[in-house]
C-alpha cells in the first residue's frame, strides 16, 4: 500500500482511532498487524522473508546477550515463514506459491534452528561473536539473493562471453521484496548495535517484530536505529494535540513534495532519460535539474509522510534530510541527504574499517569502499556502481584537495567562497544525479554528448518546458526560505499562524492540482 | 477540543472556505465538464450576453479558441466541423475548416466555418457536440466517423459515471475549488508548457497502449456496432433539426513498402454511404486521396493531414458544397444576403 493512494488515507485514520483506544501491549498488537497488512498489500508472499529476518535477528541478538531462547521457541520461529507460506498456498492460489518453495523456506528454518544450536554449544568468547556473523551472513544472503544474485550471474555470463568463453543462460525471474534494503539494514543494524552493548537486546518478540515491520518507515526507511525506535514501541504514551498538529503537518509537507514537486519534475525528467529522445546542451541540464527535484521531492517527501504517519502515533522517526541541496562539501551533503542511510554506512563500514583515523591512503581507501557499496545498495545495476565511485572520488578530491577543502570548509569560508561552494557542489550533484537517473551506460553517454551540442535546432523547445519546472520547483525553495532558520522544511511550526494557515491552504491547492500524474515512490525499488 | 484545532488549521479552512465561494460565484462556467469527460453538454460554449459564443479550452475539451454570433448572420453561410484530431489540424490555421471559408468565399459564397473538431472524439462524444452545436443555426454541420476513439469514448463515459460515484478519489475533486485550479492547471500549464511529445509520451491516459493490451475481438466489434448506431442517431437528430448534414468517413494510409501504400476505411465508407440521403450528405475521404498519384506527402502519419492534404480536403468539400448548392440552401442563402444587404 502507498502512501499516495486512497487506501492509505482510509487505513491510516483507522489505525489511528483503533490505537489510541487500545490499552498498552495491545496497542504494539494493532501495529503490528497493521504493519503486515500494509506490507502484504504489495506482495503477501514476502511477508515470509520479513518474518525470517525478524526471527533471525531477535533470537541472535538475545543470544548475542547470552540469553538462550529455548529450542521449541527458536524452531517455532524458524518455520513461521514456511508455515506463512503454506497458508497463502492454500488461501491464496493465485500467490504462485508452490511446495518447492515452502520446502526451501523450511529448509531455511532448519538450517537456522541447527546454525543457532550449533553457536551455543560454542565458548562463551566466541558465542556473541557467532551469532553476529551468523545474523549478518543470514540476513545478507537473503538481501543478496533477491536483489543481486541476477546482476552478478548477468555480469559474470557478460564477462565470460567478453572473454569468449561459452556460457549456460540461467533462467531466475527474481521478483525484487519491495522495501528489503531498507528493513535488512534495520535490522541489521539493531543486531551490531547489541553486540557493541551500544543498544540492549529487545526480550519482546511482539515489540522487535512491530520495530521491524513498523509501517511508516518499513518500505523505505529512514532507517532506524533499535536504540531510537524500540524504547519509544515499549513506551505508553498519552494522546497530545501535539501528536495531530505535528503529524498532519508532516503528511502535509510530504505529499506537496511527492505530488507537486516531484510527480511534476518526472515529466521532464522521464523525457530526458529515456532512449531515443533526441536532446541538446540545454534538454540535458533541463532532465537533470527536474530530476534532482523529482528525487528530493519524493524521497524527503515519502520520508516526511513515513514521521508524519508515525508521529499521530506519538512516535518520532529521525530527521533524514536537512537542506541537501545547500551542501559546502560533499561530506556536508551526505549528512543532510538520506541522513539515516549515510549514517548506517558511516557507522557499521566506514568506521570499522578505520574511518579517517589511518594514513591518508587508508581514508581514501575507506571512503572509496563505502561509497562503491552505498551505491551498490541502491540497486543490482552498475550505474549505481559508478553512482557510488564517483560521490566517492568526489569525497576523496576534497580530501587531497586543499584549495577545495578550504573553499568547502564550513567555518573558514567567507559568504562569497560559501555561495562558490554551494554552486560547485550544486555542479557536481547534477553530475552525479545524471549518472544515477541514466537506465545504462549508453544513455549516460548519451546524456554526456549532449552537453556538447547547443543548438537549439537538435531537439524540442525548451523555453516553455524550463518554465513547467520553475513552476512546481518555486514553491518548495519558497517553502525552503520560509524554514531556513530551523534547517527543517516541516518546521512550519515557528511562523506565525496567518503564515502557517496560508501556506496549508496553498499546499492543500498545490497538490490536489496535480493528482493527474500519480507515480510511484522512488526508492520502493531499492 | 479547542486545542485540536490550531489558529492555523481554521485559518487555512477559513481560506479554502473562501476560495470555494469565489470559486462557485466567479468561475462556475469554466471548470464545467471536466469531470465528465466530454460528455457535458455545454463544456467548453461560453454564451457571452453580448450575443457572441466564444469556444475555449475548458472542461477537457481543447476547443481551438474561437468565437462567432450566436445567430447566424444573414447571408452567411455557416459550418460547423465536428470531429476528432483529424478534422482539428495540426493548427488552426493549417486545417481544413480555416481553409474552407477561405475556399468558399472563392466562389463567392460569404462562409462561417467553425472548428469544433477535439482530439480523441469518437462517435459518441461528437453526438453530444453536434446537439449543441444545433443550437447555433448552422447551415452545414461536417460531422467526421472514425474507428480509432471509440475506446476511448466508451472509456471516457465509464470515468464520468465512476467520477459520480462515491469513491475516496473523487473526493478532492467535488470541492469546486480544487476542481477550478486542477482544471485551470491542465489547460494553462501542462498544455501549454509541455510539448505535445512529451505529453503523448508520459501522459498516464493513453488508450491505444490500453487498447493494445486488451485485444478482444468481440468487444471491438460492438464498439464499431454502437459507433454506427451514434452516427445514425446523429443523423436522424440533424434531420430533425433541418440541418444538412455532410458525413466525412475517414480513412488511413497504410504505407506497405517505400513506394507501395493503400487506403483502408475499415467499412466506414459503406456506413456513410448507408447514411447518405435526406438531407445527409457522405464524402470519402479515401476518395478525395485515392485519385492522387502519391497521396504520402498530405498525411503526417496513417490517419492525420498536413496542411497541405487539408487544403484538399477544403477544396473537395467546397466541390461537393457547389454540387448540392440548391438542396444545401445556398440559392436561399444569396437571397437572404440580397434582402439583408437590401
Amino acid at each position: 500500500m502507498s502512501f499516495i493512494t486512497w487506501q492509505y488515507l482510509l487505513f491510516l485514520p483507522l489505525v489511528l482511532i483503533l490505537y489510541w483506544q487500545l490499552p498498552g501491549r495491545w496497542r504494539l498488537v494493532l501495529l503490528l498487524i497493521a504493519s503486515y497488512i500494509f506490507y502484504a498489500c504489495w506482495d503477501v508472499r514476502f511477508l515470509a522473508l520479513v518474518m525470517t529476518t525478524t526471527a533471525i535477528d531477535f533470537v541472535c541478538a538475545l543470544s548475542i546477550e547470552g540469553k538462550k531462547t529455548g529450542a521449541l521457541r527458536v524452531l517455532i520461529l524458524a518455520l513461521l515463514p514456511a508455515a506463512w507460506l503454506a497458508v497463502c498456498s492454500l488461501f491464496l492460489p493465485s500467490s504462485g506459491i508452490n511446495l518447492v518453495i515452502i520446502a526451501v523456506a523450511a529448509a531455511l528454518g532448519l538450517a537456522f534452528f541447527a546454525g543457532h544450536e550449533l553457536i551455543w554449544r560454542w565458548g562463551r568468547e566466541n558465542r556473541s561473536r557467532g551469532f553476529l556473523i551468523f545474523s549478518v551472513v543470514f540476513c545478507l544472503s537473503i538481501l543478496g539473493f533477491f536483489k543481486y544474485f541476477g546482476f552478478f550471474v548477468d555480469s559474470a555470463r557478460t564477462m565470460l562471453e567478453f572473454l569468449g568463453l561459452q556460457t549456460n543462460r540461467v533462467l531466475l525471474n527474481i521478483i525484487l521484496p519491495v522495501g528489503i534494503s531498507f528493513y535488512t539494514f534495520q535490522s541489521l543494524g539493531y543486531v551490531i548495535d547489541v553486540y557493541r552493548g551500544q543498544s540492549p537486546a529487545c526480550s519482546s518478540l511482539l515489540t522487535f517484530a512491530t520495530f521491524d515491520a513498523f509501517f511508516p518507515q518499513m518500505v523505505a526507511g529512514p532507517i532506524e536505529r533499535g536504540r531510537h525506535l524500540i524504547p519509544q514501541l515499549e513506551r505508553t504514551t498519552a494522546f497530545t494535540p501535539a501528536h495531530l498538529h505535528d503529524g498532519l503537518r508532516l503528511i502535509l509537507v510530504g505529499f506537496f513534495k511527492k505530488v507537486f514537486v516531484a510527480d511534476n519534475c518526472a515529466i521532464l525528467a522521464n523525457y530526458v532519460f529515456t532512449p531515443q529522445t533526441p536532446l541538446n546542451g540545454y534538454w540535458a541540464v533541463l532532465g537533470v535539474v527536474a530530476f534532482a527535484f523529482q528525487i528530493y521531492g519524493d524521497f524527503s517527501g515519502y520520508t516526511d509522510i513515513a514521521r508524519g504517519s508515525a508521529k499521530l502515533l506519538g512516535i518520532d522517526l529521525v530527521v533524514n534530510f536537512r537542506f541537501p541541496y545547500f551542501p559546502r562539501n560533499p561530506s556536508d551533503f551526505w549528512g543532510r541527504w538520506h541522513i539515516s542511510l549515510s549514517t548506517w554506512f558511516r557507522d557499521y563500514l566506514y568506521i570499522p574499517l578505520g574511518g579517517n583515523r589511518g594514513t591518508k591512503w587508508e581514508t581514501i581507501r575507506n571512503l572509496g569502499v563505502t561509497m562503491l557499496l552505498a551505491g551498490l545498495w541502491h540497486g543490482a545495476n552498475w550505474i549505481f556502481v559508478i553512482w557510488g565511485a564517483y560521490h566517492g572520488a568526489v569525497l576523496i578530491l576534497y580530501r587531497v584537495v586543499p584549495a577545495l577543502r578550504s573553499l568547502g570548509d564550513e567555518k573558514a569560508s567567507s559568504y562569497l567562497k560559501g555561495v562558490l561552494a554551494v554552486a560547485l557542489m550544486w555542479v557536481l550533484t547534477l553530475g552525479g544525479w545524471a549518472i544515477f537517473r541514466s537506465p545504462n551506460l549508453h544513455q549516460l553517454g548519451v546524456w554526456l554528448t549532449a552537453l556538447g551540442h547547443w543548438q537549439t535546432s537538435l531537439a524540442l523547445p525548451w523555453v516553455s518546458p524550463s518554465i513547467w519546472l520553475l513552476v512546481h520547483v518555486a514553491p518548495l525553495i519558497l517553502l525552503q526560505l520560509l524554514t531556513w532558520k530551523y534547517q527543517d522544511e516541516t518546521n512550519l511550526g515557528r511562523l506565525s499562524w496567518p503564515v502557517r494557515g496560508l501556506v496549508y491552504a496553498l499546499m492543500l491547492l498545490l497538490i490536489v492540482s496535480s493528482t493527474e500524474h500519480d507515480t510511484e515512490f522512488i526508492y520502493f525499488q531499492f | 477540543m479547542k486545542r485540536l484545532f490550531t489558529p492555523a488549521f481554521l485559518f487555512a479552512l477559513l481560506l479554502l472556505g473562501l476560495g470555494e465561494l469565489g470559486a462557485r460565484v466567479f468561475f462556475a462556467q469554466d471548470i464545467s465538464g471536466r469531470f465528465e469527460y466530454g460528455y457535458h453538454p455545454d463544456a467548453g460554449f461560453d454564451i457571452r450576453p453580448d450575443g457572441t459564443v466564444k469556444l475555449f479550452r475548458a472542461g477537457g475539451r481543447r476547443f481551438h479558441p474561437q468565437s462567432f454570433p450566436r445567430h447566424r448572420p444573414p447571408g452567411t453561410f455557416r459550418v460547423f466541423v465536428i470531429g476528432d484530431s483529424v478534422p482539428r489540424g495540426p493548427s488552426f490555421q493549417g486545417a481544413y475548416p480555416w481553409l474552407l471559408a477561405g475556399e468558399l468565399e472563392r466562389h463567392h459564397i460569404q462562409a462561417e466555418s467553425v472548428n469544433m473538431a477535439l482530439p480523441g472524439y469518437g462517435a459518441r462524444r461528437c453526438q453530444v457536440v453536434l446537439r449543441k452545436a444545433l443550437e447555433f443555426e448552422p447551415s452545414l454541420i461536417i460531422l467526421h466517423v472514425n474507428d480509432s476513439n471509440k475506446y476511448e469514448d466508451e472509456r471516457e463515459y465509464r470515468r464520468s459515471q465512476e467520477f459520480k460515484s462515491w469513491h475516496p478519489r473523487n473526493w478532492p475533486m467535488k470541492i469546486f475549488i480544487f476542481r477550478r485550479l486542477y482544471e485551470a492547471k491542465m489547460e494553462k500549464a501542462f498544455w501549454r508548457l509541455v510539448p505535445d511529445q512529451i505529453r503523448v509520451k508520459f501522459a498516464a491516459n493513453d488508450p491505444d497502449a490500453q487498447l493494445a493490451a486488451n485485444p478482444d475481438p468481440e468487444e471491438a466489434k460492438a464498439r464499431i456496432q454502437l459507433a454506427r448506431e451514434t452516427t445514425a442517431e446523429s443523423a436522424a437528430l440533424a434531420r430533425a433539426h433541418h440541418v444538412p448534414l455532410l458525413i466525412i468517413s475517414q480513412c488511413r494510409l497504410m504505407r506497405d513498402g517505400p513506394r507501395s501504400f493503400h487506403f483502408e476505411d475499415h467499412g466506414l465508407d459503406a456506413l456513410g454511404q448507408s447514411l447518405a440521403g435526406d438531407g445527409v450528405y457522405w464524402l470519402s475521404m479515401k476518395d478525395v486521396f485515392s485519385g492522387l498519384p502519391d497521396p504520402r506527402p498530405y498525411f503526417s502519419d496513417t490517419g492525420h493531414l498536413r496542411e497541405s492534404g487539408h487544403l484538399l480536403m477544403a477544396q473537395a468539400i467546397t466541390r461537393k458544397i457547389l454540387e448540392d448548392e440548391q438542396q444545401l440552401g445556398l440559392t436561399a442563402l444569396k437571397g437572404e444576403k440580397k434582402d439583408g444587404g437590401g
